[in-house]
């Protein structure tokens, strides 16, 4: 009866209800769909890394990753690999061998991480492969004589081998995009040019078109322009295992784009035969097996069970070789937390100020409930289960909204294009997926109702305060 | 069968200026089936007098008991349990709960004391029957008149079958075709149930009804009349 009668009383001034429970709404609402972006953009950054840039679990020497030494390389690895693949958990392994070195072309150089691949074995454990940029080749699936490298976009346009070209073909192609007359006779002066670098590009476009069509089309026209060159050659030159200065002309088999810039800047992946050959490393020389692991869940255990059977070696799993993302993903839900108690303080106010409101327009009513024998303990339950509805009823429908949007742009994603460039840098996808828990609602839920509960405290000890003789004398 | 005595009660009230002596000695009792009213002047101490025995306010002296037991021993848990088993209380307003419907108002007191439904259902529509309004059992405050509230307000303070009802001026706010039809069915009910009925009022009407009249003044008994 008193859940009934509570529930009845806050719809009795049905305006002011209503203005609490659209407060609610729309705090909840923010709160949570500001929550599923972010964990949207963390799910798909640890997602990216774990698929495409360091795997679950890295074995290599003790002091390998201090300076990345050529002779340190991976004792006993037909032993070792046994002990790897028997170890319940592991999916799949990888051998890599390691080497830092430089890229060059005629235009630029840049210093990079080499890295001597199995291409079947590889794809296995990463999913690096599948970001291969249509029409600039593949992962070492064409047979080659040539030395074969597969780079970052971001290094290819470092080095000039990603250009840009502007022709009569790309303007079509823009037209077809609704890409405004206007700004295609900007462009047609430069019809035929070839820009050699990205840098040069955009500071040609940004002199000819004003902000705003640079805010509307630049990133289209970029993307129209872009062009790779097939038969692209780089040189790559390091130390062999003898020290001494040694490299060779390489063929870009292929040029991926994984929205990280640091990455494609630094990771040059060639056929680890093509590396031992060069280096100086026998077969059985590598320098760090990568390991994929069934169920992430189970990434410590298996990483504890690893580095016993394999004493002198470093075992790591990438919780410790990325303590960034680790940190990320154990201590972000506790600031998901916090985030959405600081909106719920903050609603809690409006509560209890209407709380408040109520208790003084019912001062007559509750002196006539206690006089007619409703005890103290049912007059602050009344008043509480009026304060939890209204915050329960505000919380439901502002996590059905956020869910109803979450699950719209789950489907194709939010796109942060005009932020790409920062996104990317701190590798970042500028498409965001939001993503999140039932676990989440579930604590949202908690979340509210103890909002609805402490809000109440404060009204509900003053309707208690009131004297029922009192009471019944007002007007 | 005494239900109700009032032992040498005295109720002072001090404020930082003066000292007001708002019921000054008054001793009484009442039987059981009683229909009694308590007049007086505005001030006189009738609403006060009336509060005390409701267990609403303590007199500063002396002793009042209900049922043979002393209000003054009750602490504030037990007197609120004691008003709702033995005490029932009809309004100058009426005081309904306007989010609920007559026959929630009414068995709003047996949801209290935990009453099983269909004795809950039974005793509710009883008393409707009683009071004229069977036919408006679902209907809000705000679709009954006056007169039409305060007769679900009398069968509510009826419900837990009280040993007295008290009323405080139930008659100000009514036309005097609804006081008439309201003290009809009160009489009634009264004679019917066997429940003591005490009113505090000014109405003359009401006091033309009552078979005993108390005059209040000043705090002190006047008069105790039987008719």
């Amino acid at each position: 009866m008193i859940w009934r009668t509570a529930w009845k009383n806050v719809w009795r001034n049905k305006v002011r209800s209503l203005v609490v429970i659209v407060s609610v709404t729309i705090g909840i609402f923010g709160g949570v769909f500001a929550v599923a972006v972010m964990n949207g953009a963390i799910e798909q950054r640890v997602d990216a890394a774990l698929n495409n840039e360091i795997a679950h679990i890295h074995i290599n020497d003790p002091g390998f990753r201090d300076n990345y030494d050529i002779q340190l390389t991976i004792p006993n690895l037909q032993e070792t690999l046994h002990k790897v693949w028997y170890t319940e958990g592991v999916e799949a392994v990888a051998p890599r061998v390691i080497i830092t070195g430089m890229a060059n072309t005629a235009a630029k150089s840049a210093g990079v991480q080499i890295i001597g691949i199995d291409p079947s074995q590889e794809k296995e454990v990463f999913q690096l492969s599948e970001s291969t940029i249509p029409g600039t080749g593949d992962f070492f699936e064409t047979e080659s004589r040539h030395n074969l490298a597969y780079i970052g976009q971001d290094l290819a346009k470092e080095l000039n081998i990603i250009r840009y070209i502007l022709d009569e073909s790309v303007l079509d192609s823009l037209s077809v995009k609704e890409v405004p007359q206007s700004v295609l006779l900007k462009l047609e002066p430069f019809v035929g040019k070839r820009f050699k670098s990205e840098k040069t590009f955009k500071k040609e476009m940004k002199r000819i078109l004003t902000p705003k069509e640079q805010h509307n089309y630049g990133r289209v026209i970029q993307e129209e322009a872009w062009s790779f060159r097939e038969r692209s050659r780089l040189t790559l030159t390091f130390l062999d295992r003898n020290q001494v200065q040694t490299g060779a002309v390489f063929r870009i088999a292929g040029i991926y784009d994984i929205k990280n810039n640091m990455f494609e800047m630094s990771q040059v992946f060639v056929k680890n035969t093509d590396l031992s050959g060069l280096t100086g490393l026998g077969p059985e020389e590598i320098h760090q097996l990568i390991i994929r692991i069934t169920d992430i869940e189970t990434t410590e255990q298996v990483n504890e069970t690893l580095r016993e059977k394999l004493p002198g070696l470093e075992v790591m799993h990438w919780k410790e070789l990325q303590p960034d993302l680790a940190m990320m993903t154990d201590l972000v839900q506790q600031f998901y937390a916090v985030f959405m108690v600081v909106i719920l303080a903050a609603l809690a106010f409006g509560i209890v100020n209407t709380m408040l409101m109520v208790v003084l327009e019912r001062t007559k009513e509750l002196g006539m409930l206690t006089a007619i024998g409703m005890n103290k303990k049912k007059v602050f339950s009344m008043i509480m289960l009026e304060s939890i509805f209204l915050s329960l009823v505000g919380g439901v429908v502002g996590m059905a909204v956020s869910q109803l949007l979450i699950s719209v742009t789950a489907e194709n994603g939010i796109n942060f294009s005009s932020y790409a460039e920062g996104f990317e840098a701190m590798g970042y996808s500028a498409h965001i997926y939001p993503e999140i828990s039932p676990l989440f609602f579930l604590m949202v839920t908690i979340l509210i109702i103890v909002t609805g509960v402490l809000s109440s405290i404060y009204p509900a000890l003053k309707a208690l305060k009131l004297d029922p003789a009192d009471a019944l004398r007002t007007e | 069968m005494k239900v109700l005595e009032i032992k040498n009660v005295h109720k002072i009230y001090n404020s930082s200026q003066v000292q007001v002596h708002a019921v000054n000695g008054i001793s009484l009792s009442f039987e059981q089936g009683e229909f009694a009213a308590i007049v007086g002047p505005s001030g006189s101490g009738k609403t006060t007098l009336l509060n005390m025995i409701g267990g609403l306010d303590k007199p500063t002296e002396g002793e009042i008991l209900v049922d043979h037991t002393n209000l003054a021993t009750l602490k504030s848990t037990a007197l609120i349990d004691f008003r709702m088993r033995y005490i029932g209380f009809v309004f100058q307003s009426y005081n309904l709960i306007p989010v609920l419907t007559a026959k929630e108002n009414v068995e709003f007191i047996m949801n209290l004391q935990k009453w099983n439904k269909k004795k809950r259902d039974q005793r509710t529509f009883e008393l409707l029957k009683a009071v004229g309004l069977e036919d408006r059992v679902n209907s809000r405050p705000s679709r009954l008149s006056g007169g039409q509230q305060q007769r679900v307000a009398v069968a509510r303070a009826l419900a837990s079958k009280p040993k007295f009802v008290l009323a405080d001026e139930p008659t100000a706010n009514l036309d005097s075709k609804s006081t008439e039809t309201l003290l009809d069915i009160m009489e009634q009910l009264n004679r019917e149930e066997g429940i003591t009925f005490i009113f505090s009022t000014h109405d003359a009407r009401v006091v033309k009804k009552a078979r005993r009249v108390i005059t209040v003044e000043d705090g002190k008994v006047i008069s105790d009349e039987q008719k």
